[in-house]
């Protein structure tokens, strides 16, 4: 064996034994990596000058516009989650559905799916839907199987469904990945937007979706011991208020953001710049009350009145600024449309003022810079790991063993999944994007599978992953929500029938690839 | 102006050569010695004070961020106009969210850990790693982006105050290439109070180890 093979194999070895060792997982990443190089300095078979130019890696990371959009839809979740916006939806959702048996969990996946959307980070979803439901659960005659399954299994829905942050990341890896292999291929790089893998994600997630409803709705009919309904038929509906602006307010805008991303209206990044707006306004409107500052709640309506004036105003006149001759009458509207612009921004800064008033707003944009400042830079600790293990032919290496293995791409592609599922037991979504997908997905795209299908596949699997006892993530945050009322097993065993489901869904995309596929290249 | 600029730079470099032994303070104070309770703490305190100060720094530039990439969306779809300007405050401010968060997010113990057999370790062994980490992984990690970021052509962008390369791009690229440094020398200095902290708990885990052999439980 060679020396850089050597190399490149204990450094793989040491860096998932320091993972394991519980030290930060960036720094980790890029020390090990550091420590290795040392050696192959030493020995000769690394050279300084490689790693001259790793802060231009950094400044592609700080300029990549597409990634922009990962801390935006983290403010946007974080400001959901903490102005309780997310709680109400699930309260107002269990209570809607509440009165037919099974009506709880049905709730909390179809709330999970639409949290999805704005959370996308298992641990934050998981934890409120267990806080807030699984007591009501328990005490009404759930089992908790049932209950703790449904809970652990929606939380994950947030890595599949769109605007999920783990697809953009995820879309800018296998895209990289993409052009790589075009580049081994000699043939015009295949690009993989971000656009592409949400519209591809959303046929597979919404099939999810539906066999989870399916499976809570068997059990109602079949067991309906084991999912009761949760209030009686006696308890009043919540007000319609309460359904407007709890349940319909924050469907409204996560479609709306959605919807302007799949259709290609606007690229993720904007598209998320409006939901920070959109979820500052809820967060504004849900909160004036309590924080005593309820005289701000005209100027919050009067921004919400202008937005759609100003959609009004926009899609009928021609507002471009930069024309020839602008008539005396576009001036005026101009003028009308900026002064609404102006309208929208004071509604914006009056929410955030109510938000800032119930001492919500530091913590939301502290949590939110850490969770930021976390996921770059363990992309930065991975991108120095890479750097190291492909001067060693660590990548080289990863694609012969993948060829090596029997029954062809197939067989290749069986192994990967399997790899990736064993280490999403103990790294997360993010670290398996970084490391992993940059060195497996290439050669994949080399035998000739479609980078959106994919990666979607990917997404599909790590969810399973995080689902799976005894090491699943998802068990774990729920585990941790919630210290008496339910036994590890039941949380494990109620896991089981969702992973079943998960795989089938697996098989089902695996071997009908235009489920990921079609949509995408309809809408491209 | 050239030459003041390049006396600055080399200025800084002397400072952080003389500092620099500072970085064995946490081996130093596992060795039986007293009396530099005083130093220590006052390098604690004045490193967290800055990592604070950089965290707002860098939530305001969050709040920046959204701003401007609302106006960039106000712009260009209500009345069809757009600038390099606006479009590089959006970036730049992001770039500076994650890096000036970077030490506070150490501090605050949020970079994410792999922690299935982190739960069962001793306070001893879990303080040794800590302290490890920081020598093997922080360490090597802050100098290889000081020693690489610190390049000729970044001399080169400071002596000509390189701007953007768009003409109505904004004329502070030789900040923002700064960034780089500056989260590396963040990182070392809250990776070293870090380490402070982790060796006095080390030291007073062993002596009352001792303690309780010598006295029996």
């Amino acid at each position: 064996m060679e020396a850089e093979t050597i190399l490149a194999l204990t450094m793989f070895a040491v860096t998932i034994a320091a993972l394991l060792s519980g030290y930060p997982v960036a720094l980790t990443l890029g020390g090990v990596a550091l420590v290795f190089a040392g050696i192959g300095l030493i020995t000769g078979h690394f050279y300084l000058s490689d790693l001259r130019n790793f802060p231009l890696r950094i400044e592609g990371v700080m300029s990549n516009s597409v990634l922009i959009a990962v801390p935006l839809f983290i403010i946007m979740g974080v400001i959901l989650e903490r102005s309780k916006v997310a709680e109400d939806m699930l309260n107002v959702a269990g209570k809607l559905l509440g009165k037919i048996r099974g009506g709880l969990a049905l709730a909390i996946v179809l709330v999970g799916a639409l949290l999805a959307a704005s959370t996308g980070i298992v641990g934050a979803s998981v934890v409120t839907m267990t806080l807030i439901a699984l007591p009501t659960m328990l005490k009404t005659g759930y089992s908790p199987k049932l209950s703790s399954g449904t809970i652990a299994a929606s939380g994950t829905l947030g890595q599949i469904i769109p605007p999920s942050i783990v697809l953009i990341l995820l879309a800018d890896a296998i895209s990289n990945a993409s052009s790589r292999a075009s580049t081994t291929l000699g043939v015009l790089p295949q690009a993989v937007s971000v656009q592409d893998l949400f519209t591809g994600a959303l046929i597979p997630g919404f099939i999810l979706v539906g066999c989870y409803l399916a499976w809570i709705a068997y059990n109602a009919i079949f067991k309906p011991e084991i999912c009761p309904p949760t209030s009686d038929t006696e308890s009043p509906l919540p007000r319609t208020r309460e359904i407007v602006f709890g349940l319909f307010a924050p469907l409204i805008l996560i479609v709306a953001v959605l919807g302007s991303i799949l259709m290609g209206i606007a690229p993720p990044t904007e598209a998320a710049a409006i939901g920070v707006a959109g979820a500052m306004f809820l967060a504004g409107l849900r909160l004036a009350n309590e924080a005593g500052t309820s005289r701000w709640v005209p100027v919050i309506m009067t921004g919400l009145v202008s937005v759609v004036a100003l959609l009004f105003l926009a899609n009928t006149f021609d507002l471009r600024l930069g024309r020839d001759q602008i008539s005396f009458l576009d001036y005026l509207i101009i003028t009308v449309t900026a002064v609404v612009t102006l309208l929208i921004l004071a509604g914006l800064v009056a929410s955030a003022h109510v938000f800032h008033k119930s001492e919500h707003f530091n913590p939301a944009i502290t949590s939110a810079a850490h969770i930021t400042s976390m996921v770059f830079v363990i992309l930065i600790g991975a991108s120095l790991f890479s750097l190291v293990f492909t001067s060693y032919y660590g990548d080289e290496l990863v694609a012969s063993a993948l060829a090596a293995i029997p029954g062809g791409k197939w067989g290749a592609l069986a192994a990967t999944m399997l790899v990736m599922f064993l280490l999403g037991f103990f790294l997360d979504f993010i670290e398996i994007i970084f490391i992993v997908v940059p060195l497996v997905a290439p050669p994949l795209i080399v035998a000739g599978f479609d980078p959106v299908w994919l990666g979607i596949l990917m997404a599909l699997n790590l969810q399973t992953s995080f689902l799976t006892p005894p090491f699943g993530f998802a068990l774990f945050y729920l585990r941790g929500a919630i210290s008496e009322g339910i036994e590890t097993k039941d949380i494990w065993l109620g896991a089981i029938p969702f992973i079943v489901l998960q795989l089938s869904v697996i098989a089902l995309v695996a071997s009908v690839p235009s489920l990921a596929t079609w949509l995408p290249s309809v809408t491209r | 102006m050239t030459d003041l600029l390049v006396l600055l730079g080399n200025a800084i470099k002397i400072v952080g050569w003389i500092f620099s032994p500072i970085l064995l303070l946490p081996l130093i104070l596992l060795l039986p010695v007293r009396r530099l309770t005083a130093i220590t703490q006052f390098c604690v305190k004045w490193i967290e004070s800055t990592s604070k100060f950089t965290l707002a720094a860098a939530c305001t530039c969050a709040i920046i961020m959204v701003l401007a990439q609302l106006f960039v969306v106000f712009g260009r779809y209500v009345f069809g106009w757009s600038a390099t300007w606006l479009n590089e405050i959006v970036i730049y401010t992001y770039a500076a969210m994650f890096l000036l968060a970077a030490a506070h997010t150490l501090y605050s113990n949020r970079h994410v850990r792999v922690d299935i057999f982190r739960d069962r370790m001793s306070p001893l062994v879990k303080n040794t790693i800590e302290l490890s980490g920081f020598y093997f992984f922080i360490i090597p990690i802050c100098i290889l982006l000081l020693w690489s970021s610190v390049s000729r052509s970044f001399v080169a962008s400071w002596i000509n105050f390189e701007g953007s390369r768009e003409s109505d791009g904004l004329p502070i690229y030789f900040v923002f290439r700064t960034l780089v440094p500056v989260f590396a020398t963040l990182l070392l200095a809250q990776g070293l109070a870090n380490a402070i902290k982790t060796s006095h708990k080390i030291k007073s885990l062993i002596l009352k180890d001792y303690q309780e052999s010598q006295y029996g439980s």
